[in-house]
């Protein structure tokens, strides 16, 4: 009866096809949506599964140290090697634990010697030395504005040396320094034909060891490009703008017109002139000598070490008090000996101690080890000659940690999100409180999304161009490439000798047009000029965080933007016109009234915002990021003041994101590379979240403490 | 009435409270209006021309001078040639159907409308105290100050009961903490809403009953000292107790400011006003003293309206 009654009912009829339908959509929906929960797993879980153990033996030197260049060497079997002691943790952390044969280890004191003195304003010290003296000294930094060239230098010779030398040298020595000279002195001749040679009109590529030879002699040419200083083995196109004869000694021959080098130019005709050429030879015996400068530049091509700087001279140490340093023993004494000038007081010796270990290696093994853990092991087994290397791999990026990427990317999202901030409120709060909805807002909002859809890549080229390349600076000593400099005043603060050198700064004297400057900056070789004047330049930021935080907050401007408007919008109107009716003007009520409870809202967005910034790769590549740094970037700033800061932001920093694409794609792939890789992923991917979190829970909190 | 208020102890009834505050609160160059108002409104009630008659006597506040407005640059006008005064010191209530320009008329007076970028006066001009208040030299800000507003929908800032109603004095640029609490306190006690919030003047504003939100509006509104205070339908949003409350504290500020009132509630334009507007379509159909317009309006439409055959 039932049955039958449910049979006639019209929705109990079943419509042929329908349930098949029903569950083949039902199936296909869920297979869709379980399928990004599988790959979320499948990619987390690779992630987690590879980098936790990376992090884990590791531990926080991982975050805590730089990236370094791992090497793999294989060590015979010895007794007694000594290492400091943080370095041997550091190779116990970088090697699978009880992968290595050490036995006996044990721990000491190791003291070395140290002499602490105070060098006095107006010492006289070669350039090597003060530099060595620097480094050994944190914090000590000399800006010298003087050098000196008539001081006498000193130099050792280690062992009796054999010294050759041609007459004209030779007589120089004479006049300088006649007490160098032992009494024995052969003299000898040899056939050295000079040539004349005819090089004809036209442009060819010279090397650059043609270019040094052919510099000093008579001939009339000149160089399409300067010799860049990172890439010495470039060829270089000349212009010789008519055929000439120059007459040049063998030498200068071999350097310029050998036919079987590259780069040498050929020779139209040739003339042999024979001629012969006289060397006086003499024993220089071990010791301590002092000599004219001159005199140390003519023994320095005959192999005598020197840490002086033989063109530029000695430099004067312009300190206003003594200033109390330290070196090591042998440092200092090499010091004493190097530099007749110097003038010291207070000399003291004192040890410093130091945690080492001591370990035997019970068999001949391979050692993953970073190289500056295998620089301070050589250095400390050096005299005993106890560690000794059978082969050695190296492995870029797959030793230490990822700090400078970390600080590089926290460094990059501040500045971005300082401008992106900025602009973005200050543009929200226009559009959306003072301008006319009209066609101009119209337009705005069309350019945001447009800009919104912009690939990541082409904002890297547009920051590339602008702030690199082009955005204005205010300076003293504009680039000599600078797009256009535009001099304001001719007040500038004259740079000190130092930075003149180590910048490559053209100084000019002379009344001269800006183009004149540059003109004759760049045939000098040099980077920047200085005229005394103030220029506004259109030279650039060069590759710096400031230059990558200026392209990465135009890329994420849209977005706050957008979102600043959003919450700005979300102020109930009531609060305006009441603030408005009691009598505020339209800053006052936005400031007061509206801005205070928008800002919940566009604190939410720029969180969202620095989780977007932080992966971006693209933008960095080519206006922030360097693939290799060694040093963080605030430990490279030597200026002092405001000036520190400014020059702080124009270094370059690593990033996560770009280092990420290093390690995986650009530096050849082992079995060591691959931690790296996991760790670092592992890393970022945590500091996201963090910051995905964070804007979870700003929202929460906000929501509950504001509402209306 | 109010000689005794006066001398009674403070805390008794919130609005005895108010009734002494509010002394302390008027202007000082009208110290004796109360006892004035009084004697000329008792005159004026024996006034039987429903025209602009019902003002003889009275000290005229604002003066609303043949006003056209339109909302889209003068292509349609929202308000049609309006004329009317509005009295020192009494309660003007305006009323009307929807869309009918009350609002409109009644944000004219402190130029809110100034907000709404087409919006332009097409003809005629407003004086307040005498001044043409769209002329150039006048600021809107200082304007507000004087002409004071309170909002359909209570509008208290998320902030401490005491941090709104200071806010007005605040972007003044008034630091000070004693004249800050001072002020407060007067406020609040001027809105009848010191003894319930006075143990809580740190928390939040949004914490307190719609009505208590709706005069702390009063309240902050008054801080500011304005002459004249603009109610665009406050009471709309409370319920009937809390509508009670706000009535009882208008008709007690009505001794100390000037208050125009808009409101669709047509008992309640006859509880609270001493003169009623109806206005229809953007017109001002009849102006009167509020027991004339209720009991025996000049026009039809008036009294079509009032009793409820339209709108």
């Amino acid at each position: 009866m039932a049955k039958q009654k449910s049979s006639n009912n019209p929705f109990c009829k079943k419509q042929r096809g329908t349930p098949t339908n029903e569950i083949f959509q039902y199936g296909f929906f869920s297979f869709a949506t379980y399928c990004i929960l599988l790959c979320a797993l499948v990619i987390f879980g690779k992630i987690i599964w590879e980098g936790t153990p990376v992090l884990l033996r590791k531990g926080s030197d991982f975050i805590t140290t730089k990236p370094q260049t791992l090497s793999v060497v294989e060590a015979v079997e010895s007794e007694g090697i000594e290492i400091p002691t943080e370095n041997f943790d550091n190779i116990l952390g970088s090697n699978d634990d009880d992968a290595l044969p050490f036995a006996n280890i044990e721990e000491f004191q190791k003291a070395f010697a140290f002499k602490r003195f105070s060098l006095l304003p107006g010492s006289v010290i070669g350039e090597g030395y003060l530099k060595n003296i620097e480094q050994q000294n944190e914090g000590f930094f000399l800006i010298y504005t003087e050098r000196n060239t008539e001081n006498p230098v000193g130099f050792t010779v280690e062992s009796d040396k054999s010294i050759s030398l041609k007459t004209p040298e030779f007589e120089q020595l004479q006049s300088l320094a006649p007490d160098l000279l032992p009494d024995e002195i052969s003299t000898r001749e040899i056939q050295l034909n000079d040539h004349k040679v005819t090089i004809a009109k036209g442009e060819y590529a010279m090397s650059k060891t043609a270019h040094d030879a052919l510099v000093p002699t008579q001939l009339i040419f000149q160089m399409r490009q300067g010799f860049p200083d990172d890439e010495p083995d470039k060829i270089c196109q000349s212009v010789v703008p008519e055929t000439q004869t120059i007459t040049i000694d063998s030498t200068t021959y071999f350097a310029a017109f050998d036919e079987d080098e590259n780069g040498t130019l050929p020779i139209e005709a040739e003339e042999q002139l024979p001629k012969k050429t006289t060397f006086h030879q003499f024993t220089l015996s071990k010791g301590n000598y002092s000599a004219p400068l001159p005199v140390l530049a003519i023994l320095a091509k005959q192999g005598i070490a020197t840490q002086h700087n033989l063109t530029r001279g000695s430099i004067v140490v312009n300190l206003d008090n003594p200033t109390e340093l330290i070196l090591p023993a042998a440092d200092y004494d090499q010091l004493l000996t190097a530099n007749p000038g110097i003038k010291v007081e207070g000399v003291a010796d004192f040890e410093q101690k130091a945690d080492y270990t001591r370990f035997d290696l019970t068999k001949d093994a391979e050692i993953r080890i970073d190289i500056e853990d295998l620089e301070a092991l050589n250095r400390a087994n050096q005299e005993s000659g106890k560690f000794k290397i059978s082969s050695e791999h190296t492995h870029s990026y797959s030793g230490g940690g990822i700090l400078g990427p970390i600080v590089g990317t926290a460094l990059l999202v501040i500045i971005c999100m300082v401008v992106a901030l900025f602009t973005g409120i200050a543009a929200a709060t226009f559009l959306n409180e003072y301008a006319r909805k009209g066609a101009f807002t119209k337009s705005i909002r069309l350019a945001m999304l447009k800009l919104a859809g912009v690939p990541s890549i082409v904002f890297g080229l547009f920051g590339l161009g602008l702030f690199v390349m082009l955005a204005p600076s205010l300076t003293s000593t504009p680039h000599t490439e600078s797009k256009l400099s535009i001099p304001l005043a001719p007040i500038a603060s004259t740079p000190q000798l130092r930075v003149v050198e180590d910048k490559k700064i053209h100084m000019e004297t002379r009344e001269l047009t800006t183009s004149e400057v540059v003109s004759a900056a760049k045939a000098n070789n040099q980077a920047y000029f200085y005229d005394g004047w103030t220029y506004l330049s259109f030279q650039g930021w060069g590759t710096c965080m400031l230059a990558g935080g200026f392209t990465l907050a135009i890329m994420v401007l849209p977005v706050i933007i957008t979102s600043c408007e959003e919450s700005l919008r979300a102020v109930p109107m009531g609060f305006r016109e009441a603030s408005l009716a009691l009598g505020a003007t339209k800053w006052q009520s936005i400031r007061t009234a509206v801005l205070p409870y928008a800002l919940p809202g566009i604190l939410t967005a720029s969180v969202l915002g620095i989780t977007r910034v932080a992966g971006e790769t693209a933008p960095i590549m080519f206006t922030a990021a360097a693939a290799e740094r060694s040093d963080l970037p605030w430990e490279a700033v030597q200026a002092t003041g405001f000036a520190a800061f400014v020059e702080f932001l124009q270094q370059s920093v690593q990033a996560l994101p770009y280092h990420i694409y290093t390690v995986a794609g650009r530096i050849p792939q082992s079995e060591y590379t691959e931690p790296m890789q996991f760790g670092s992923v592992l890393i970022f991917m945590l500091i996201v979240m963090a910051l995905a979190g964070l804007s979870i829970w700003l929202r929460i909190h906000f929501r509950n403490k504001i509402k209306w | 009435m109010n000689s005794m208020t006066q001398e009674e102890p403070k805390n008794i009834e919130p609005t005895a409270n108010l009734a002494s505050q509010a002394v302390d609160l008027s202007p000082p160059e009208t110290p004796d209006a109360p006892p004035r108002q009084a004697t000329e409104q008792s005159e004026v009630r024996h006034a039987e021309t429903p025209t602009s008659d019902h003002l003889l006597g009275l000290n005229t506040m604002v003066e609303i001078d043949d006003l056209s407005f339109s909302y889209d640059m003068g292509k349609t006008n929202t308000l049609k040639n309006i004329s009317l005064n509005i009295p020192e010191k009494q309660v003007t209530a305006f009323i009307g159907p929807s869309g009918c320009g009350k609002s409109t008329l009644i944000r004219c007076l402190n130029r809110m409308n100034d907000l709404v970028e087409t919006s332009c006066i097409t003809n005629g001009e407003i004086r307040i105290m005498g001044q043409h208040i769209h002329a150039k030299s006048v600021s809107p800000i200082e304007l507000r100050k004087q002409v004071g507003m309170v909002f359909q929908k209570y509008n208290p800032f998320p902030k401490s009961i005491y941090d709104n109603v200071a806010y007005g004095l605040r972007i003044q640029g008034i630091k000070k903490k004693n004249l800050l609490d001072e002020a407060v306190e007067k406020s609040l006690r001027g809105a009848a809403l010191w003894d319930e919030v006075k143990d809580r003047l740190k928390d939040s504003a949004l914490g307190l009953s719609g009505g208590q939100q709706q005069r702390l509006c009063i309240a902050r509104t008054i801080a500011v000292q304005p002459k004249v205070i603009l109610m665009d339908e406050p009471c709309s949003a409370l319920d009937p107790i809390a509508t009670a409350k706000v009535e009882e504290l208008i008709m007690e500020l009505r001794r100390d400011f000037t208050i125009v009132i808009v409101t669709h509630s047509m008992q309640q334009a006859s509880r609270i006003s001493d003169h009623t507007a109806f206005f229809y379509l953007g017109e001002l159909i009849e102006y009167g003293k509020t027991d004339m317009i209720f009991s025996n309006p000049n026009q039809k439409q008036t009294e079509d309206y009032i009793s409820g055959r339209f709108g």
